[in-house]
């Protein structure tokens, strides 16, 4: 399967400060994907680089086998909404979809303009006094009506109330079920893409911590609950990702592509949200003990 | 992509042409008149020394008629003040408010590069920029001929004083010919490569201001008088119409319409001497029957002027315009740089 995003070594540099670093991944296609990561994972960076808003300071990154924002051509193959989706305040919503017509070759006027009808925009008003909901329709209809390849968007509901939130990404996956769109997602909150998303990417500190479809890794781990032991002693070919204890008990998050078939644990499912937060967490804990480690050394 | 620019700076454009549209306005109601006290006068078909008085008798009424000294400066002041204008309000949020409001993120994920938008952009807003400014500037001239034309006849710059002075003086220079193209051009680029440096559409502004103003006062103080090598010439005390005050030559013998860029008394010996000589102190006070100009006359002392002949007004006025025009398209370069390395 061919890919949508694939970086090598990909890192960006503000100032003197990192935001990416080191970052090697690869987007499929065909995929709803979402891309989670704490705040400061650098997934804006990462999506600003994917659309060519930013040059990468080092490594190699190609979108749709092109470089990012390369020239209209390849700007005609990838929608993108920003952050908190900005919008010409003086403009009105016309204006808006006419700015789309005549920046794009390939605009769809009648689907925009079904859009802006169907999510009830009065095209005459002033897109600064949109509420953020329609804020987020109006830039997502002209990202989407520009008929790209690749949908990208970057933390999209973040500042939307949880109904405009519930129905922004309705209506985003309608768009995606008719045009067959590429989507790429990025969001901290689980909770938003596990509606959405059939495809994920646990980005932590820049790296990929875990990434697949949805299903395969949500039927990959489990969650087993037995008495007090050393997670050391495990079976082979079990991966354990977070452990955590009480005096007598020992609750583990695992990975395994077999069963498990010891009777001294109890073996349940694993949500996708406690999968995302046990590998956030690992991250978390790996680095601490680096810094740890790094402190003992200079002393 | 005309069209979003068009869009996007309609209120501004809009706003131009009435200010400029007013100004016409203004301009049409007085000129006429103007012209015909002009017409009416002695200047026109004059010789000798006829024309002087012919002049003082003209600017002298022109100085008490209203509204005409009134407009008269508010003319070259809205010239000079015009290009500032620009650079702040055209100029300064073209690039910073789209970085500072985040639209930006819009703007270049269309199907149409960076640079081309870029192009447009500064194309047309600059095209308006320069036609504005020199719209202003033509207007404005074609009302002041009458007062061009009898301040230029004038030999001495005291009687054009009202007026501010010849078309070399430093403001009228700077809102006459071409140089407003210039000035314009400057002051836009200004304000849009400050903005793509700093981002912020108010600071912006003020610095455009600041940096504008800076130029605008450098260019006469500094630049100016060095960009053709003038001529220099000793002339007789009575030849260079001197200020006793000063010492200083009020014309160019031979050269009428000459920009005297500095001069001073000689002695004898060729050495530069400040003040009267204190032989001839006497003479200015009106104890002896002679002038003062012919006492340091029969001393030896002469005037010596640094200056440019009236025949290089467009050559200086091309040179200007030329500094302040590459300058623009260096700025136009930065932010075309800037933009490209994509920091956002």
């Amino acid at each position: 399967m061919s890919a949508v995003i694939e970086t090598d070594g990909l890192g960006k540099r503000y100032r003197r400060r990192w935001a990416l670093t080191d970052c090697t991944l690869s987007v499929p296609a065909g995929h709803v994907v979402g891309l989670v990561g704490p705040n400061g994972a650098g997934k804006t960076t990462l999506l600003s680089l994917a659309t060519g808003l930013l040059a990468p300071t080092a490594g190699t990154i190609e979108v749709l086998g092109g470089r990012p924002a390369a020239g209209p051509a390849q700007l005609a193959r990838v929608g993108f909404l920003a952050q908190d989706s900005p919008v010409y305040a003086g403009l009105s919503v016309a204006d808006h979809l006419k700015l789309g017509a005549r920046l794009n070759p390939g605009w769809d006027a009648g689907l925009a303009r079904g859009r802006v009808d169907r999510l009830d925009l009065d095209p005459g008003q002033k897109a600064g006094t949109l509420s953020g909901g329609q804020r987020a329709q109006l830039a997502l209809t002209l990202a989407v009506a520009k008929r790209p390849e690749l949908l990208v968007l970057d933390e999209p509901v973040a500042s939307l109330d949880p109904l405009a939130r519930r129905e922004f990404l309705q209506d985003l996956m309608e768009a995606v079920a008719e045009q067959e769109l590429s989507v790429v997602l990025s969001s901290h909150l689980v909770a938003d893409l596990e509606r959405v998303c059939d495809y994920l990417i646990v980005l932590v500190g820049s790296r990929v911590r875990v990434a697949g479809p949805v299903e395969e890794l949500l039927a990959a781990h489990h969650l087993l609950t037995g008495p007090r032991r050393d997670p050391d002693k495990l079976p082979d070919g079990l991966e354990v990702i977070s452990a955590s204890h009480t005096d007598v008990q020992t609750t583990l998050l695992v990975r395994t592509s077999d069963p498990i078939m010891d009777p001294a644990w109890t073996m349940s499912e694993v949500g996708l949200e406690d999968l995302v937060l046990a590998y956030m967490s690992q991250a978390a804990g790996r680095r601490r003990r680096d810094n740890r480690r790094h402190l003992e050394v200079r002393k | 992509m005309i069209w979003l620019t068009w869009r996007q700076f309609r209120v501004q454009a809009l706003t131009a042409t009435a200010a400029l549209a007013a100004f016409a306005i203004l301009l049409a109601a007085t000129g006429p008149h103007l012209a015909s006290m002009y017409a009416a006068s002695a200047i026109p078909g004059c010789h000798g020394s006829a024309c002087q008085s012919a002049v003082h008798t003209f600017l002298s009424r022109l100085t008490v008629t209203s509204p005409y000294p009134i407009v008269y400066l508010l003319g070259i002041a809205l010239i000079v003040v015009a290009p500032a204008i620009i650079g702040i309000f055209w100029g300064a949020p073209l690039i910073a408010r789209e970085l500072e409001t985040r639209t930006f993120t819009l703007a270049w994920n269309q199907s149409i590069t960076r640079t081309r938008w870029l192009v447009v952009k500064l194309t047309l807003t600059g095209l308006a920029a320069m036609a504005v400014t020199e719209a202003l500037s033509l207007i404005y001239a074609w009302w002041a001929d009458p007062i061009s034309k009898a301040s230029g006849l004038a030999t001495s710059g005291e009687l054009a004083k009202p007026f501010i002075g010849g078309r070399f003086s430093s403001v009228i220079f700077a809102s006459a010919g071409i140089t407003p193209l210039g000035y314009a051009a400057f002051a836009f680029a200004l304000g849009t490569a400050a903005g793509a440096l700093i981002r912020r559409t108010v600071p912006v502004m003020a610095v455009t201001l600041a940096i504008f103003a800076a130029a605008q006062l450098a260019m006469p103080l500094w630049v100016r008088p060095h960009l053709i090598p003038p001529d220099r010439t000793i002339a007789t005390i009575d030849s260079a119409g001197l200020d006793f005050g000063n010492l200083t030559a009020t014309v160019v013998p031979g050269r009428p319409g000459a920009w005297i860029l500095s001069s001073g008394a000689v002695n004898a010996a060729g050495q530069p001497v400040s003040n009267l000589p204190a032989a001839c102190q006497a003479a200015m006070a009106g104890l002896k029957p002679s002038s003062p100009g012919s006492c340091m006359e029969s001393r030896g002392f002469r005037e010596a002027i640094t200056y440019e002949p009236a025949s290089r007004y467009w050559p200086l006025q091309w040179i200007e315009t030329g500094i302040f025009l590459a300058l623009a398209l260096a700025l136009a370069g930065f932010c075309f740089w800037r933009l490209g390395r994509r920091r956002t």
